[in-house]
């Protein structure tokens, strides 16, 4: 657990407020869905504490939803990205010839799309539905894990311990777990870091356009859509899912500077 | 020399532009069911599903529609919206003007804020002028700019009324999108200044200038800008092609009349061949901009040629 003590304060300063957030409404046990067409946009009160949206929900509590959904979905994402990106990578540097041609010429025209657009186009034809923008969002994204675990590989193929483990008769799978992964699961692990704001950003995102997740669920994103649509009544619906995205965005950037930091990995791009 | 390298670069992106429409040309066929249904309904009447099968050349095998796409592509027929029945290719060029603008700005603006800010950083590393300035690229790369943008909305247009909410008639309309999109190009392009700068500092040539007397004036200015402009001219001409994909969501914001405007509108009608020609333009405009970036590279750094 050495990753821990790179990281710095602000990361907690930046984690506190979403946590509260989630804290706060699970010790309330406030419903997020339950309609309350009496309490429409009220403003903040004991028995809502930050209030309520448009339909009488409570805000607090779609807060919490919103969180624990953004950070979940991007969990997911980085896992599936991390599964597959890595094994592609390690077959494609391991093999070499022209399953590496072909994998890293495929990589090359996914990397020809902005991100975003790719996994907007994607989740827009793929429809609606978590389990469809998890797909979408890791169709884009295990692209960098196979670079750079390619490009890490391929620096590690000759070297002594691997040709001595290779000499030693050990099969591929197992040098690839025993030795591989671990002389390169620093760079990997800023590449997730990175990769968890990315994907929290781009899952908002997709929400925001009305192609994510959709309502009545509480994603950070539809509420920043639904509150920007009522800015001019009442503008804290549209500034607390965009600060609580923010903060958790934020924090997985400074922690991914950190780790950086702290392990010396310069990014190769 | 620079003239046959830069062609066979050239020559050598024409596998991933391929690669590119072939990506664009299946993605609608990843549409779960058929098309057909999902655009008009299942409950359409079957001879009304049958024209449109036959004008989106549905009813053919996947391997004649695909060579027929990339025809149509390359001879310019980038074939017709379903709602609007008109030529796709005429409504991305009434976009493209918008776009334009809204790109080039948000590019002008983060240039003007990235240069002074990565120098100043690098200029005083580790001290609180640095801090300073890598704080703001911080915010800048961890604000959604679906957030940022109806946050200066708010400021600017509701609490203050400088300037218009939304659209692109009034004047200073351009100010908040320009800002909402340039922001984050601005804090990667800093970080980046900021980096090759210290790192051209730590190289031989400076170490080599500097012992010969050369004084810090001319180190910093003359001898270390130029070989920081190396890594930043090639980093702006990818963001050239990024800015378009942050111009879909910029553009939803702000309801501006751009390209990205467009897709999204496409999306919500579900009219896939224009989503089609949306991304594929966008995508290929991104390939081209790799490209310059790599040409660019080619011309300012003597050594890339000689690999």
């Amino acid at each position: 657990m050495f990753v821990f003590k790179a990281i710095p304060k602000s990361v907690y300063v930046c984690l506190l407020p979403p946590l509260m957030c989630v804290l706060v409404a699970a010790v309330l046990s406030v419903d997020s869905y339950s309609v309350d067409l009496h309490q429409v946009l009220s403003a903040a009160s004991s028995g809502h504490l930050l209030g309520t949206d448009a339909l009488g929900r409570d805000i607090l509590a779609r807060l919490a939803e919103g969180v624990v959904l953004s950070f979940s979905v991007a969990i997911s994402v980085i896992s599936l990205c991390a599964v597959i990106g890595i094994s592609l990578g390690m077959v494609s540097a391991w093999l070499g010839g022209w399953v590496d041609s072909l994998l890293m010429r495929f990589v090359d025209i996914v990397l020809s799309f902005p991100g975003i657009l790719l996994a907007i186009a994607l989740a827009a034809v793929l429809g609606p539905g978590v389990d469809k923008l998890i797909i979408a969002l890791s169709a884009v994204g295990w692209v960098g894990f196979a670079r750079l675990t390619r490009a890490q590989v391929m620096s590690l193929r000759h070297a002594q311990y691997v040709e001595a483990a290779i000499a030693s008769g050990q099969t591929a799978p197992y040098i690839a777990f025993k030795h591989l992964l671990p002389n390169i699961a620093a760079p990997l692990l800023i590449e997730a870091s990175f990769g968890l704001a990315a994907v929290m950003i781009g899952e908002a995102g997709l929400s925001f356009l009305g192609i994510g997740i959709q309502p009545p669920a509480a994603s950070l994103g539809t509420m920043i859509r639904e509150g920007s649509q009522l800015m001019l009544v009442a503008p804290m619906q549209v500034f607390w899912p965009g600060l609580m995205l923010f903060l958790l965005v934020m924090a997985a950037n400074i922690g991914g500077d950190a780790l950086r930091d702290y392990l010396d990995v310069r990014r190769s791009s | 020399m620079l003239l046959r390298l830069s062609l066979f670069r050239i020559f050598e992106s024409l596998p991933t532009i391929l690669g590119v429409v072939t990506l664009v040309f299946f993605l609608l066929h990843l549409v779960p069911g058929d098309p057909v249904d999902a655009l008009l309904g299942e409950n359409a009447m079957a001879a009304d599903k049958e024209v449109l099968r036959k004008s989106m050349h549905l009813d053919q095998p996947l391997w004649s529609q695909y060579t027929q796409y990339l025809g149509g592509i390359a001879q310019g027929d980038w074939g017709k919206s379903i709602i609007s029945q008109r030529d796709i290719w005429g409504l991305i060029t009434e976009r493209l003007p918008a776009t334009a603008l809204l790109a080039g700005s948000s590019l002008f603006l983060a240039l003007l804020l990235a240069l002074p800010l990565g120098a100043l950083a690098a200029r005083f590393a580790g001290k609180s002028q640095d801090k300073a300035a890598m704080t703001f690229s911080l915010l800048g790369v961890s604000i959604p700019n679906f957030w940022l943008g109806p946050m200066l909305m708010l400021l600017f247009s509701v609490l203050l009324g400088w300037l218009p909410v939304s659209g692109m008639e009034a004047s200073g309309s351009l100010v908040l999108p320009t800002i909402t999109l340039g922001t984050a190009l601005a804090a990667v392009l800093s970080r980046m200044a900021r980096a090759s700068w210290l790192d051209s500092m730590q190289t031989d040539a400076i170490r080599t200038a500097r012992a010969m007397g050369v004084s810090e004036r001319t180190l910093w200015w003359k001898h270390s800008a130029r070989m920081t402009a190396i890594p930043v001219v090639t980093m702006f001409a990818l963001q050239m092609g990024a800015v378009l994909g942050g111009a879909v969501i910029t553009e939803t914001v702000f309801d501006w009349p751009g390209l990205g405007l467009l897709t999204i509108e496409a999306i919500q009608g579900r009219d896939y061949p224009l989503v089609q020609g949306c991304v594929l333009l966008i995508a290929l405009f991104y390939v081209s901009a790799n490209l310059l970036a790599d040409l660019l590279n080619l011309w300012l750094d003597p050594r890339q040629r000689s690999r």
